[in-house]
C-alpha cells in the first residue's frame, strides 16, 4: 500500500495533479448549489414582498 | 415517437426536464472515471519503463481535461451560433454556463500539463507552439466570461459574448495542428504528438474512460449552471413563483 502511495518516488507529482484536478471538480458543484440556494432565496423575497404589495392594495 | 425539440427551447420546458437528467450524469461521470482511473493505476503496461509507468497516471486526468476544454469550446460556439441564428435565449444561456465549466476544464488541463512536463522532460513551461496556443485559448474562455460579465443589458451581452466565441474559434484547429502538422520536420514541439497509433489498449481504454468520465460531469454541471441561470433570468416569471423549490 505505501509502496503504492509512493508512486516509484513521483508521488507528489501524481498526487497534486490528481488533487487539484478533484478539489476543482468537487468544488465547482458545491458553488453552484450554494449559488442555486441564493437565488431562491431571493426569488422567494421577491414574491414575499409581491405579495406584500398586493394584500395593502386590497386593504386600502 | 415524435420528439418537439423546440418545446425544449423554452427556458421553463428545458428546466424541469434538465433537472431530471442531472443525476443520471452524475452517475455516468462517477463510473466512468473511477473505472478509468481504477484501470489507470492498476493496469499501466510495465513497457513503459520504471518511472515513466509512475508518472504516467498524470496523462489520464491530463488528457481528459485538455479534451473537455477543446470540446466544451466547440460546444459554447454551437449554442452562440444557434443563438445568433435563430435569436433563442436559451442557447445563449446554455452558451455561457458552457464557459466557465471550459475555462476550468483548461486551467486542469494547463496545471496538470506542467506537471506531467516537469516529471518527462524536465519543466514546468515552455513556450512550444501547443503550450502556447493552449495558453491562449485559456484567455479567449477569460475574455468570453469578462465581456459577459462587464455588459448589465443581457440581450447585447449574450450577442458580443457570442461573437467572441465565434472568432475565438480560429484557435481550436491551430492548437490541434501545433502537435498534429502535416509536416513533422516544421514543428519543433515539445508536445508529444496525439496520435492513437502504437498506444498500448490499456491506456487507451483508460484515457477514453476518464474522459468520458469528465464528459458527463460536464454535461452534469452545465445543466446545474443553466438551471441558475434560467431561475435567475425569469425569476419574475410566473411559472418561477410556481415551482416547488420556491414555495418551500
Amino acid at each position: 500500500m505505501s509502496e503504492f502511495l509512493h508512486m516509484g518516488g513521483y508521488a507528489a507529482y501524481v498526487w497534486s495533479a490528481m488533487g487539484i484536478v478533484f478539489l476543482l471538480v468537487l468544488l465547482e458543484p458545491l458553488l453552484l448549489v450554494m449559488q442555486r440556494r441564493t437565488i431562491l432565496k431571493n426569488i422567494r423575497r421577491l414574491k414575499r414582498l409581491e405579495q406584500r404589495a398586493e394584500s395593502q392594495k386590497s386593504t386600502r | 415517437m415524435k420528439i418537439n425539440w423546440f418545446k425544449y427551447a423554452a427556458p421553463m420546458n428545458f428546466y424541469s426536464l434538465s433537472g431530471k437528467l442531472i443525476p443520471f450524469f452524475w452517475i455516468a461521470a462517477i463510473i466512468f472515471t473511477l473505472l478509468g482511473l481504477y484501470i489507470g493505476f492498476f493496469n499501466t503496461p510495465d513497457e513503459l519503463g520504471n518511472g515513466m509507468k509512475e508518472y504516467y497516471r498524470i496523462i489520464y486526468v491530463h488528457v481528459a481535461t485538455v479534451w473537455m476544454a477543446m470540446w466544451l469550446y466547440g460546444m459554447m460556439v454551437f449554442w452562440s451560433l444557434i443563438g445568433l441564428i435563430f435569436n433563442t435565449r436559451l442557447s445563449y444561456m446554455v452558451a455561457s454556463a458552457t464557459a466557465i465549466t471550459g475555462a476550468i476544464m483548461t486551467f486542469a488541463g494547463l496545471v496538470t500539463g506542467a506537471i506531467w512536463g516537469k516529471t518527462s522532460w524536465g519543466t514546468w513551461w515552455d513556450w512550444d507552439p501547443r503550450m502556447t496556443t493552449y495558453l491562449i485559448l485559456f484567455f479567449v474562455y477569460i475574455g468570453y466570461i469578462s465581456l459577459q460579465s462587464s455588459i448589465d443589458d443581457t440581450r447585447r451581452s449574450d450577442k458580443a459574448s457570442a461573437f467572441l466565441a465565434v472568432v475565438g474559434l480560429a484557435i481550436v484547429p491551430i492548437i490541434y495542428y501545433s502537435i498534429n502538422c502535416p509536416d513533422p520536420d516544421q514543428c519543433a514541439s515539445l508536445h508529444q504528438q496525439s496520435s492513437f497509433k502504437g498506444v498500448q489498449s490499456d491506456i487507451l481504454t483508460a484515457m477514453l474512460l476518464t474522459t468520458l468520465g469528465f464528459w458527463m460531469y460536464s454535461f452534469a454541471v452545465i445543466l446545474m449552471r443553466t438551471r441558475n441561470i434560467i431561475l435567475h433570468r425569469e425569476q419574475k416569471a410566473s411559472w418561477v413563483s410556481k415551482l416547488k423549490e420556491v414555495n418551500q
